[in-house]
């Protein structure tokens, strides 16, 4: 962390035990933390105390988790990380569209919780205008549109530029593949996933040190990709 | 069914027709014309001839008409051949002795040749009613559902009679009559009344009885034990009453039904009984089986709590991953039962997306690293493979159950391999996992993807639901799994998905 005052999060979930582990895990990392057991108690609390951050559970028993982001985004583009029980890909891009920023599927460590946390923040921070990006040993440099690994300039297509930028614009983050194909092709190309994973083939084999088992350009099953930087 | 002529003969008590005393007349003027044409002497031979032509009349006639035309040709004889001609009046005392001798002797073979033949009759009813029971067992019993028999049946009935049959069955409280969908006619609101009084009664009814006999059929109750389970009904195609025989036959054909009908429901509420215990046997395993499975891991997080709590931390990295190992056996355990929950409810829709064969791979071997651990695992995937049409998560279940089961049904640091490529064909694309383990056994062979099955001879631990989730994973998405032998040793299942070319696929 390289904040200089203490984050505020709202943690919105029904369960004591799940609100009083995520408590301690994210105090020892210095962040203020506010709690609400219900949805309703959520979208008060979070008027109330403005948060940098939401951590929301969609399974509430008061109020469904989209309801809560839906009525949120009306009024607050927080970062929210939404934590779910279920598996299945469609709740999840389900809560991406309804204006999550990202996911994570109990049961869950902490290493990933807070890798999570710092990347949905990062969305808010000023330091989100940077014009250059490093991962692994690759470097890109958005002001001059330029790619090197290990040094050297790598060549990509205009396509797979777009792609890694995105990508790395997004860096932590899941995007699902309806957002990469609106973003790069349009919104009439959502079917179009066929290229997308031409492209991304590419882009590992000109980026990852093993194109077959990549560590940075990862896929998440079902709903889309995420550049990891570690 | 009308214009089938009745197998069973007209009863013997019906009287001879007209036909045959017309027959019988004109026999008897032929015969007597011819002995016309003889010399007058051979009056007596005249009289013997007369005499064969009845004994022949007997074989082919009823009783009456030889009678009739044994007086006729008596007093034609008489009068026209025995002298004096044409005249009753008899000369000799000779004359009068042949005379008479040929009346009643005449008279006495028709009779006896009468009786053999309504013997004969009887003898060949016998037999019919015999061959046409044992027909009627023989198709009970090679009948495979009652259904069936009750179909052989009625047909029997139907061609035996010349009539058209309908069955009616008591319902399981006995309370309401089914009709068969074997019957050959249906029946109206009266004639189910009739089926009904039958049924209550355990009497015939219907047609040619003394009770509701406006019906238009015939109506039998099929009785086993004292309670009635149904009724048959038999409408014929004539208006002759039914006669005691063919009464008693088809009285006989009901016993036969209901003996049918009652071993089926015994052989049904046997197999209840059987279904049941069954059912309770796996309710009973299950039940352990998941019992053991949640109550391991909590078992193991719950001491290693303890442990953690008793702070020796030197040990406190090997309980931790104690926990983590526990935690994930049980995430993975609640996982494969959703999934299994998600096949049998039918809310599955697999939602086909262009994906990365590699990517599905790695993902799967991510989720088994740690189960794999101490196998070496050999991937296969040809570099240019193009992208797939699949479902990306259930896919990825499904690899990654495969790889669980080599994992867990194999001995420590055997080889694992997992192959993926596109058949020659081009039609299909398929992945393959193979291990070094004992294979499956033939017991297993056919349960392999059932639920809950596990196999009784190792004694590794599971619910038995990945394979079963395999297969609905698979099948969901129009492929197909199979189970074989690693050629190298140990077990092979190769799953296939099929493998529609892209359309895309050249521009792109």
């Amino acid at each position: 962390m390289t904040t200089s005052h203490p984050s505020r999060l709202l943690i919105v979930d029904d369960e004591v035990q799940i609100r009083r582990l995520l408590r301690v895990a994210l105090e020892a990392e210095n962040y203020e933390v506010h709690e609400a057991a219900s949805g309703q108690l959520g979208l008060s609390e979070a008027a109330g105390v403005h948060p940098e951050g939401i951590v929301l559970d969609l399974g509430l028993p008061d109020l469904d988790g989209r309801e809560v982001l839906r009525r949120l985004r009306e009024w607050s583009q927080v970062p929210v990380l939404v934590l779910t029980v279920r598996d299945g890909e469609e709740d999840k891009i389900a809560a991406l569209d309804a204006g999550a920023d990202d996911y994570l599927t109990k049961p869950f460590s902490r290493r990933e919780l807070l890798a999570r946390l710092r990347a949905v923040l990062r969305r808010t921070q000023p330091s989100s205008e940077e014009t250059v990006v490093r991962f692994s040993d690759v470097e890109i440099d958005f002001a001059a549109r330029i790619v090197r690994r290990a040094g050297a300039e790598v060549k990509l297509t205009a396509k797979e530029y777009d792609l890694l930028r995105y990508l790395a614009q997004h860096r932590g983050r899941v995007v699902t593949h309806q957002q990469i194909l609106r973003e790069l092709w349009g919104a009439n190309a959502e079917d179009s996933t066929h290229y997308l994973r031409v492209y991304m083939t590419h882009l590992r084999q000109k980026l990852e040190p093993d194109p077959r088992a990549p560590k940075f350009l990862q896929t998440e099953s079902g709903v889309g990709y995420r550049l990891v930087e570690s | 069914m009308s214009t089938t002529r009745p197998a069973l003969d007209a009863p013997p008590a019906a009287p001879s027709s007209w036909k045959e005393y017309v027959f019988s007349t004109v026999i008897i003027v032929v015969v007597t014309a011819a002995g016309l044409l003889l010399p007058e002497s051979y009056y007596v031979s005249v009289g013997l001839i007369h005499l064969l032509a009845i004994i022949l009349l007997c074989l082919h006639v009823g009783r009456g008409p030889v009678l009739m035309a044994g007086i006729l040709s008596a007093f034609a004889w008489e009068y026209i051949f025995i002298p004096p001609h044409f005249s009753f009046a008899i000369n000799s005392l000779q004359d009068g002795l042949l005379f008479g001798t040929y009346f009643v002797v005449s008279l006495v073979a028709g009779q006896l040749t009468a009786q053999i033949r309504a013997q004969a009759q009887d003898e060949r009813r016998r037999e019919q009613h015999a061959t046409a029971l044992l027909h009627l067992t023989r198709a009970l019993a090679e009948a495979k559902t009652l259904d069936d028999a009750v179909f052989a049946a009625l047909r029997q009935t139907d061609e035996l009679f010349g009539a058209q049959t309908s069955l009616v069955l008591a319902d399981d409280a006995r309370r309401a009559l089914v009709p068969h969908f074997a019957s050959s006619y249906s029946l109206n609101e009266k004639e189910l009344t009739t089926a009904e009084w039958v049924f209550r009664n355990q009497h015939t009814a219907g047609r040619f009885t003394s009770n509701l006999s406006d019906s238009t059929s015939y109506y039998l109750p099929l009785v086993r034990e004292n309670a009635t389970i149904g009724v048959l009904g038999v409408k014929v195609a004539t208006d002759r009453p039914l006669t005691i025989t063919q009464q008693n036959l088809l009285e006989a054909f009901a016993r036969q039904l209901a003996l049918s009908v009652e071993r089926e429901h015994l052989r049904a509420a046997s197999e209840r009984e059987k279904l049941l215990a069954e059912s309770e046997k796996l309710h009973r395993a299950l039940f352990d089986s998941v019992s053991h499975e949640l109550r391991t891991p909590l078992a193991v997080i719950n001491a290693s709590a303890d442990s953690l709590a008793g702070a020796d931390p030197s040990l406190s990295g090997q309980l931790v991953n104690e926990i983590r190992t526990a935690v994930h056996r049980l995430n993975r355990l609640v996982g494969n039962l959703l999934n299994q929950s998600r096949l049998e409810s039918g809310t599955l829709k697999p939602r086909p997306d262009w994906c990365d064969v590699g990517d599905i791979v790695n993902a799967a071997v991510e989720n088994t690293r740690d189960a794999l651990t101490g196998h070496s695992l050999t991937i296969a995937v040809p570099e240019n493979i193009p992208p797939v049409r699949a479902d990306f998560a259930l896919t990825e279940q499904v690899l990654t159950n495969l790889l669980l089961n080599a994992a867990n049904h194999t001995p420590p640091a055997t080889p694992v391999v997992l192959t993926a490529g596109i058949e020659p064909g081009g039609q299909r694309m398929f992945f393959t996992v193979a291990d070094h383990g004992p294979g499956f056994s033939p017991a297993m062979r056919g349960r392999l993807f059932k639920k809950f099955i596990q196999d009784d001879t190792t004694s590794t631990s599971g619910l038995g639901l990945g394979l079963s989730i395999v297969r609905g994973f698979v099948v969901a998405q129009g492929g197909e799994v199979v189970a074989g032998e690693n050629p190298g040793g140990g077990a092979m299942i190769a799953v296939y998905l099929p493998h529609p070319p892209p359309k895309a696929a050249a521009q792109a």
